[in-house]
């Protein structure tokens, strides 16, 4: 198995504050992968700097080969590298639908003059993207809400789709940003089953959690950080044993698992 | 139901509109209601630009301008049909486009506003100085009208069904392309550019393509104005005609396509309507259009649609009714 995503001596300095120090972490295909640490450790601005969101003062990361440093957002996501935001970014003013059907905008190849006179065409690209997420809707047990305006439903709602926008991308990757964060016990029980379902289905995750009870459930292998820089990296019960690990973020707590 | 009840309004507005002219017509009223028909195209081209991706455009005049320029020249100056000049000013129209949409890009929000101020005031004055090619501030006249078949359309009645046909054709476009996956990423990228941008959409290329079809639209319309009053002038595009377009767009509440007809409708008859005040017209009608902008944020006709369902629950209207 190769590595999907790999980051070597990335740095990031906020005017004075490095907020990323010098990180290196691979993850490998065929992994659901975590990044934990303390708040205020550069778990976002690392995701900032994976999705061109931010550009690294200096380091490479690569994204299925490809250097992706200098590349802007939207074709990092056009290579399939997806995310979802820590504070749920959708498009208010559409319904469920509507939002997971601009996930499916960059998949499509009609252009705009093509789609005036060739009508049965536009007719038949429209209908595809529908039945793709009608299909994810229904994978995600939200098709009874499809033509509800996403302002109006509850949180764990929106969250969801969020990642089913992201999956209209048909993505190989998907980057999540504390996705249980604001989620309540039920909710995130379910939320974790889904993203098992969205692994089982052949894509790679990589995680940014503050819940350890989701770490520790759904990790295949966890990258501790803390002040930018990473302090440990291994299989959930070696890191969570990691005197340096218990000391920085988790607390005496998890030492005796 | 409820599609049956959309079909039968669209079908007596359409009535309305075939019937108006020969009901309440004169020369004077139906070169009016042609000059809605074109502002009501133009303002579906605004919708793109202003209305779903949210940037501000204030040089519609300017675009308008070169479009009819386009046209009117090549009639007058080269003979060329008003059909082919029609062609041209898609051409204009999409050239400002990429043209102005690309640096204009780079800046936002106000500044945005005031690049395209800047377009619309240059391209007036550029045209009002350059007397050989334009006929400078007396305009270019004696612009000759469309014809089919050796046939001419001429103006009055043929001109007006001629441009409501049009009308008609662009709404038809502009319905579809507000409904298919660019309405959906126009409105992505202003709703959420974060978001938009995370799925792979290339904002920078969206906005380009609302722009430049706001200018073709424009542009279009621009042409057609040319040969509806047969004679144009620099002054009639003015930074005035500019603002007017946005506020149709407004007062048919921004983003949807019924809507800007109605405000294309309102904003050009109503002074009409004001007439009776005299001098103080233009003051009533901005009054009503700023009162309209805080009042009715979304549209009058969604606010009136509101309104009306506001006084049906209080006067419990609609369970007498319905029981």
């Amino acid at each position: 198995m190769g590595d999907i995503l790999s980051i070597s001596h990335l740095t990031k300095r906020f005017s004075g504050l490095v907020a990323v120090d010098d990180l290196s972490l691979t993850v490998k295909e065929r992994q659901i992968h975590t990044l934990i640490g303390p708040n205020g450790a550069g778990k976002s601005t690392t995701i900032n700097l994976i999705t061109g969101v931010l550009k690294g003062d200096t380091g490479v990361i690569k994204f299925d080969g490809k250097d992706i440093s200098k590349t802007p957002t939207y074709k990092i996501a056009q290579m399939g590298l997806g995310r979802t935001f820590q504070n749920i970014k959708l498009f208010g003013a559409m319904t469920v639908m509507e939002n997971l059907m601009v996930g499916a905008h960059k998949n499509t190849s009609q252009g705009i003059l093509n789609f005036l006179w060739n009508t049965k065409r536009a007719k038949k690209e429209e209908e595809e993207m529908r039945a793709h997420a009608e299909q994810i809707l229904k994978q995600i047990n939200m098709y009874e809400y499809r033509n509800d305006m996403v302002n109006e439903l509850p949180y764990g709602l929106r969250k969801m789709t969020e990642l089913g926008r992201t999956l209209m991308t048909d993505p190989k990757m998907i980057l999540l940003d504390e996705p249980a964060a604001g989620l309540n016990p039920s909710e995130r029980q379910d939320f974790i089953q889904h993203l098992k379902d969205v692994y089982d289905s052949g894509i790679d995750l990589f995680l940014i959690e503050h819940n350890m009870d989701v770490v520790m459930s759904i990790s295949h292998y966890i990258t501790v950080i803390n002040f930018g820089a990473k302090i440990a990296e291994g299989e959930p019960k070696e890191v969570v044993n990691n005197p340096e690990v218990i000391k920085a973020y988790l607390g005496s707590r998890f030492k005796a698992d | 139901m409820k599609a049956n009840r959309k079909t039968i309004i669209y079908a007596i507005c359409l009535i309305a509109a075939i019937i108006l002219p020969l009901v309440f017509g004169g020369n004077y009223f139906i070169s009016l209601y042609g000059q809605t028909l074109i502002n009501i195209i133009i303002v579906f081209g605004l919708n793109f630009i202003t209305g779903l991706t949210r940037n501000m455009n204030l040089g519609t005049a300017g675009i308008m301008a070169l479009g009819a320029y386009a046209s009117g020249i090549l009639y007058v100056k080269f003979g060329v049909s008003p059909w082919l000049g029609l062609a041209a000013a898609i051409v204009v129209g999409y050239l400002i486009g990429k043209g102005l949409g690309y640096p204009s890009l780079r800046v936002s929000g106000v500044y945005l506003s005031l690049t395209t101020i800047a377009f619309g005031e240059i391209v007036r004055l550029i045209l009002n100085n350059t007397m050989n090619l334009t006929g400078g501030a007396q305009g270019l006249s004696n612009l000759s009208s469309y014809s089919i078949f050796g046939f001419e359309i001429s103006r009055g009645l043929p001109f007006y069904y001629f441009l409501l046909v049009i009308m008609l054709i662009m709404l038809w476009i502009s319905t579809r392309i507000v409904r298919s996956k660019w309405g959906r990423a126009f409105k992505a990228i202003s709703d959420n550019p974060d978001a938009a941008e995370s799925l792979g959409i290339d904002i920078a290329k969206v906005k380009v393509l609302a722009f430049t079809l706001a200018s073709i639209y424009a542009s279009f319309g621009g042409a057609l104005y040319a040969h509806l009053m047969g004679y144009i002038n620099p002054a009639t595009f003015n930074f005035d005609m500019s603002i007017d377009f946005v506020v149709m767009l407004m007062v048919g509440g921004i983003g949807v396509v019924s809507g800007n007809i109605i405000g294309a409708i309102v904003v050009t008859m109503l002074p009409e309507l004001l007439r009776f005040l005299g001098n103080y017209y233009q003051l009533v009608f901005y009054l009503i259009a700023f009162i309209g902008a805080i009042k009715l944020p979304q549209g009058w006709p969604a606010g009136l649609a509101s309104l009306w369902k506001w006084i049906v629950k209080k006067t419990g209207l609609k369970s007498r009714k319905e029981g």
